[in-house]
């Protein structure tokens, strides 16, 4: 996907110039950023650089002081402000998303899960429910066969009925997607999917992630710590430090960038620019695992 | 070894004091204005002390040499023997057996008979003996025996067990008859079954212990095994025994000192001019009815023949009819003969009532062959078509089946409908005043507090907004509606479960943005407000203090006549109706995409939000559901009761609906039910056990130790249930580390 | 008009009443808010601390004072004697709730409601084992020793007797005293870091259980004490701890629940709102109760963490 082929495109999420404070602290800071249809967007910087900050901007949760931020959750959407409005609202604008620390309904079996998001998009009331009006009938099950599907998809074929508690870690990760994917979204945004799971599930959530994208169709804003996640699927990287957006590009384009190898190892840019010629693919998966550290020590 | 010993010397101080506390408990003193501290004095002073003081060591050596007892404890017939023992401590100590006793001597419990066989002459040996010392000594040598049959598995003592088992429940059986047999007053006393199933029981545990193959009891495994054996049997065989009661010895009527079985029935009616079916049902049809539908259902659950079931199913049926006719007709007769005594469905006894029991289990029992048998059918089918087909939609039907419950749902309707007109005046009473209402409110408010977790400390007040209503529109307020408003109490509930709709949505709506014990606490100034605005009566609108004279309700409809009066029975049918209707809708509703919407911000509100559940909406609804139930609650008991004053609305009972929901199992809707029902029962059962004003100090202990042994309560509801589990094991394999590391 | 003038003349009194009467709440209320703050829960159950703190002060002023009449020195030294049995029991009490009702279910990790419930249940136990104990009577005067409505000063026109002295001058020692310890030594470090984050406070190396168990002394000891205090003014009885223990919940929520300071503010908030509002002309006091709870819920609208926001760990 070239730069060329996306100015044409709609886009998803349109960010602009964005400063987000909390009392004196400066959590972002004029960001301007677009998320286009149809891309797997990610969205990497140190710890503190700003991305959940970002991420509750685009959901609406936090109200930035300075700038819009607005989204066309599903193709043909008109473009609408998130901010202000309820979490479920935006939504219900077709964007979800999962949750760094995972954020599943634990007493709820696995189906359940799923069946909560897809719900949230059906008409039926608590009378037609009581009363077991045909149509209501009909509503569930719909739910519980496109829940089913669902699981299926996400690779917990057979576990509906396990409590979503007595799943294992990465599993719980796929349900929360599946959960995700349940209301019918236009933009799927994955604050840290892989945080906590093992080389063999990060290569299957990549896959999964990817297979999300190109066979449903849903743009994907990832946050990710892991750089080899982020580069084998990313369409585009932006790059954010101390709230502020310091690069955007391709994953080729990023590894490269001086600037962002500096945020990362801390050094100056000129510094790093040697390190970065001496050794190009090294630079970032050295910082990969030091990151991977700190996070251990959280 | 220092730590290991201070906490052993921690734990006998705790047993120590609990036995105090308990020595505190225990006893009727009572202090007074005169002499502060002298029921202190009197139960901590003198040699009882040291009874106590022993319950504690006895509880403190327990608890220390548990792993030891353990292996022991997981042994075949364990289980049976401690179930028995539990029965015949039950019924040997605190149930009633023989009714007359309590009006005469106040007493009719195992030791008040006890008494009275000691003062009558013409009473059997066997009998006094029995109620004398010979039970006791029964029960002990069982016990004995069967400990030792557990541990050495030698089967002379299981068969010495099952013996004194078999024995002791004969001799109760024999004892307890020739006491009635003496005195012929009306009995609905319970203590005998107890005791003969206590003994039965520990005849079993007897014989497994000696008899079984597996080193670790599997009693699970073993109930699931009977009851999967062949659907319908058990309760089918429960059928047979209790009908063999019904017919032989159980008191059909009972009028003018007389206590009538069938047979006796038989004879007294004949000549009196009583319709000829009744004559023939008490003279031979009862039996023949009974022993037709007991085979028929007996080989129709046993050959699982659908034919037969059928043939059982509507002989039962009929069996019900017919005892219905004849039990009115015996009414009538018996009616006419002693007017001031008499009337139409007064003075039966349980005979008549056990029997319409016995016919709808064998319905019951044939039922589950029906609907088993053609599941059964349907199963086949699928089972032939290719299972990678249709994976999705086998999984859809899979999810439904739970059969578990349906026999413990039939009898429990049949002891709805046939049980309560065999129990006496104060116990209807208590079932529909006391049992009956707080179950309802309990099931409303478990919508609110189990299901959606949102903490409601006021939920009375919408109990007294739907009692008001109903005063008002019935015209019984100071302040009068207007004519063409006025109507009859039962067309006011529509109105009164929309007033607290609206007062449900008015403190929801600005309230419910605030997080949990906030929100306790706003709806418990919600509560105290409303109840002081009916003492304090603003504007006149409801008489204050005290309270609204509601008419009884009655329905013309067409030619349908209904009158409620006086009479508590008919209030129970109706309001099993509209327990049965609320129940139905709300099992409906925690299965829609409503109940999971609950459970989800119940769990976790953020992670709701962000699926897209407008948290706002749903809880509202929660409230709303919640208010309009407790309307009805409230409707139902202003109609009935009659007369009610605004200080049965206190903080208090919501706080004890609270309890009740919590106590049964939170967010399950059995378990609401379970807890209303124990806990409202419970007070009217200790009224017998222990000084009345003690009552609330042992309910108090019974949920303090009920949260601590078992916080997710009685009955809990299923995925919490699983939920728990997974912390108790885990809370348990380290408590289990602490012996182990004192042990060495 | 004149029922107006008439409430601004008995402004300074009731200004009075109500110090009195928020003073005892507040130090209700730092049981609840303490015990919120290192837990999230509301103890239900410390109503009845607080009804302990009446009559185990009450056998002990009783047994030192009898039917003498004490006078000179030895009236302060009963009062002492009074604030610290009542304080000692209570803090026992307490002590003894939260092992029994608490600290078993927080180890099987049950659900907030069953905390709730299970308190719940220590309440009713304890009531009614105290009716059971002593007696069931609506009040137990205590011994009077002294003449608690002795006229000590007068403050324009408002009269100030030696109880109402008592009272407020020993909740303010005691707050302050509380105030020092939360925030000044190791144990209130150890509260507030346990009320802040309990795992990290635990890494840290305090010891959570022993922390919690000294948090329901502290809060049992104030109740306590203030159950003499309010026993000496108005009597003991086994269901004294019900409607003050409602109000002292409310007043710390009202404060902030969690929130040591919060909670002092919002008895004596209560307190006067209670006592003011009742007296003007178009109430009555017998909407006391109803006034508590519309405040409360008013105060709840507009600020929904309670005036001084909830965070026992911020309140220093």
């Amino acid at each position: 996907m070239t730069a060329t082929s996306q100015a044409t495109q709609d886009v998803v999420f349109d960010v602009d110039h964005v400063t987000l404070r909390f009392g004196g602290v400066v959590s972002l800071n004029d960001v301007t950023l677009q998320m286009y249809r149809g891309e797997i967007l990610a969205v990497i910087g140190p710890n503190g650089a700003g991305k959940t900050s970002l991420f509750n901007s685009l959901t609406g949760v936090y109200t930035p002081q300075e700038g819009t931020v607005t989204v066309a959750g599903r193709a043909g959407d008109a473009p609408v402000s998130v901010i202000g409005k309820k979490t479920h609202v935006v939504n219900h604008l077709g964007v979800a998303r999962t949750f760094q620390n995972i954020r599943l309904f634990p007493a709820l079996t696995a189906l359940e899960n799923v069946k909560v998001g897809i719900e949230t998009r059906q008409k039926s009331g608590p009378i037609a429910a009581m009363l077991g009006m045909p149509w209501q009938r009909r509503e569930e099950k719909e739910s519980t066969a496109t829940a089913l599907a669902l699981l299926n998809d996400v690779g917990l074929p057979g576990r509906g009925n396990e409590l979503a508690g007595a799943l294992a870690y990465g599993e719980q990760r796929r349900l929360e997607i599946a959960r995700a994917l349940g209301t019918n979204p236009g933009v799927l945004l994955l604050d840290e999917p892989a945080a906590g799971t093992n080389p063999v599930e990060k290569r299957d959530l990549a896959e999964l992630i990817s297979r999300i994208n190109r066979e449903r169709g849903v743009s994907i804003l990832l946050i990710e710590h892991d750089m080899k996640l982020v580069m084998s699927i990313a369409h585009r990287i932006i790059v954010l430090n101390f709230g502020e957006k310091i690069a955007e590009g391709t994953p080729q384009e990023i590894q490269r960038d001086p600037v962002v190898v500096a945020a990362y190892l801390g050094t100056s840019a000129e510094d790093a620019q040697q390190q970065a010629e001496q050794a190009p693919e090294l630079t970032l998966i050295d910082t990969d695992t030091v990151q991977d550290e700190e996070q251990a020590d959280d | 070894m220092n730590t290991a010993t201070r906490a052993t010397l921690r734990r006998l101080a705790a047993c120590l004091l609990g036995g105090f506390v308990l020595a505190l408990m225990v006893g009727r003193q009572e202090g007074s204005l005169n002499d502060f501290g002298i029921s202190f004095h009197q139960a901590v002073v003198g040699p009882r002390i040291f009874v106590f003081l022993l319950i504690g060591l006895v509880i403190f050596v327990m608890v220390t040499f548990w792993p030891r007892v353990v292996p022991y404890l997981t042994r075949p017939g364990v289980a049976p023997l401690g179930a028995g023992l539990l029965a015949v401590l039950a019924a040997q100590t605190v149930m009633n057996w023989y009714d007359p006793l309590v009006s005469s001597t106040g007493n009719g419990k195992f030791s008040g008979v006890r008494t009275a066989a000691n003062a009558s002459p013409n009473l059997s040996s066997v009998s006094v003996a029995f109620f004398g010392w010979l039970a006791w000594t029964l029960v002990i040598a069982a016990l004995v025996a069967c400990a030792a049959a557990i541990v050495t598995r030698v089967r002379v003592f299981g068969y010495v067990t099952a013996a004194i088992g078999i024995v002791g429940a004969v001799l109760a059986y024999v004892a307890h008859s020739a006491v009635v047999d003496l005195d012929g007053g009306i009995d609905h006393s319970l203590g005998v079954y107890a005791d003969i199933v206590g003994f039965l029981l520990l005849a079993c545990a007897g014989i497994t212990a000696v008899h079984a193959r597996a080193e670790v009891a599997d009693t699970r495994g073993f109930l699931r095994k009977v009851m999967g054996y062949r659907p319908g049997l058990p309760i089918a065989a429960l059928g047979v025994i209790l009908g063999l009661l019904a017919f032989s010895t159980a008191g059909w009527f009972g009028a003018l000192q007389i206590n009538d079985t069938l047979a006796q029935a038989h004879s007294d009616f004949d000549g009196t001019g009583i319709s000829s079916l009744a004559l023939n049902y008490l003279g031979w049809l009862g039996w023949t009815l009974f022993g037709a539908a007991a085979v028929l259902s007996l080989a129709a659950t046993y050959l699982r023949n659908r034919m037969l079931a059928w043939v059982s199913l509507i002989l039962s049926v009929v069996g019900v009819v017919l005892t219905f006719l004849t039990l009115r007709s015996m009414t009538d007769i018996g009616a006419q003969v002693a007017p001031q005594f008499g009337g139409t469905w007064k003075n039966l006894g349980a005979g008549g009532f056990l029997a319409c029991i016995v016919f709808s289990l064998f319905a019951a029992a044939t039922a589950m062959v029906i609907s088993s048998t053609s599941a059964g059918v349907r199963r086949n089918v699928r089972a032939k078509a290719p299972t990678d087909e249709l994976p999705v939609t086998s999984m859809v039907k899979g999810f439904r089946r739970s059969s578990n419950a349906m026999p413990l749902l039939i009898i429990g309707g049949a002891l709805a409908l046939f049980y309560p007109p065999t129990l006496t005046l104060t116990w209807q009473n208590v079932l529909v005043g006391q049992i009956g209402v707080f179950v309802l409110l309990a099931v409303g408010l478990n919508v609110v507090v189990g299901w959606a977790g949102l903490l409601d400390l006021g939920y009375i007040a919408f109990y007294e907004i739907g009692s008001y209503t109903t005063a008002y529109l019935v015209g019984a307020l100071p302040v009068k509606p207007p004519s063409w408003l006025q109507m009859s109490p039962l067309v006011s509930i529509p109105f009164a479960i929309l007033a607290c709709l609206i007062a449900g949505v008015l403190l929801g709506a600005p309230t419910l943005r605030l997080r949990g014990d906030y929100l306790a606490i706003v709806t418990l100034g919600f509560g105290e407000i409303i109840q002081i605005l009916a003492v304090n009566n603003p504007g006149g609108f409801t008489g204050g203090p005290q309270g609204p004279t509601v008419p009884h309700p009655r329905i013309h409809l067409g030619g349908i006549n209904i009158t409620w009066g006086q009479d508590n029975l008919p209030y129970w049918y109706l309001l099993l109706i509209m327990l049965i209707v609320v129940i139905v809708l709300f099992y409906r509703l925690e299965g829609s995409r409503l109940g999971r919407a609950w459970a989800a911000i119940r769990e976790d509100e953020v992670a709701a939000q962000a699926s897209g559940v407008n948290t706002t909406r749903v809880k509202l609804l929660a409230f709303a559901i919640g208010a309009s139930t407790s309307a009805l609650a409230g409707s139902f008991f202003a109609t009935q009761v009659g007369y009610f004053d605004p200080s049965l609305f206190t903080l208090q009972a919501s706080i004890l609906i609270v309890a009740y929901v919590v106590f049964g199992g939170m967010g399950s809707l059995q378990g609401a039910i379970a807890g209303a029902a124990v806990l409202t029962w419970l007070p009217q059962f200790l009224k017998a056990q222990v000084p009345q004003d003690d009552r609330q100090m042992w309910i108090g202990a019974l949920v303090l130790a009920m949260m601590i042994f078992r916080p997710a309560g009685l009955l809990p509801a299923k995925r919490r249930k699983a939920e728990l589990e997974g912390l108790d094991a885990a809370a348990s394999s380290e408590t289990a580390a602490v012996p182990r590391a004192g042990a060495m | 008009m004149s029922q107006s003038e008439n409430w601004v003349q008995q402004l300074p009194q009731n200004i009075i009443i109500g110090l009195e009467q928020g003073s005892v709440y507040s130090l209700i209320a730092l049981g609840y808010t303490l015990v919120y703050g290192v837990l999230q829960l509301i103890n239900f159950a410390h109503s009845e601390v607080f009804m302990a703190g009446g009559f185990g002060s009450y056998l002990v002023v009783n047994g030192i004072v009898g039917h003498r009449h004490m006078t000179g020195v030895m009236v302060p030294l009963t009062v002492l004697c009074g604030v610290l049995s009542g304080a000692l029991t209570g803090a026992a009490i307490a002590w003894l709730l939260e092992k029994v009702a608490y600290k078993t279910l927080r180890r099987s990790g049950a659900p907030k409601l069953a905390f709730l419930i299970s308190a719940i249940g220590a309440s009713l136990f304890l009531s009614n084992l105290a009716g059971k104990l002593f007696n069931r009577l609506p009040n137990n005067a205590f011994p009077t020793y002294f003449d608690i409505n002795h006229q000590l000063f007068k403050i324009g026109n408002a009269k100030v007797t030696l109880i109402e002295v008592i009272i407020v001058g020993s909740a303010v020692v005691m707050m302050i005293f509380l105030d020092r310890l939360v925030n000044r030594t190791k144990l209130g470090r150890g509260i507030r870091a346990v009320a802040e984050d309990a795992p990290t406070a635990a890494l840290m190396g305090i010891d959570i259980d022993k922390t919690i168990s000294r948090t329901f002394v502290i809060g049992g000891a104030l109740a306590g004490a203030a159950g003499f205090m309010f026993g000496t003014a108005f009597g003991v009885s086994n269901l004294m701890g019900f409607t003050p223990g409602v109000k002292a919940f409310a007043a710390a929520v009202l404060g902030g629940i969690g929130n040591i300071r919060g909670a002092m503010i919002g008895g004596l908030i209560l307190g006067q709102a209670e006592v003011l509002i009742a007296a003007l002309p178009f109430v009555g006091a017998q909407w006391n109760d109803v006034i508590s709870f519309v405040v409360l819920v008013l105060i709840l609208l507009v600020r929904p963490t309670g005036i001084l926001g909830e965070r026992l760990g911020r309140a220093a």
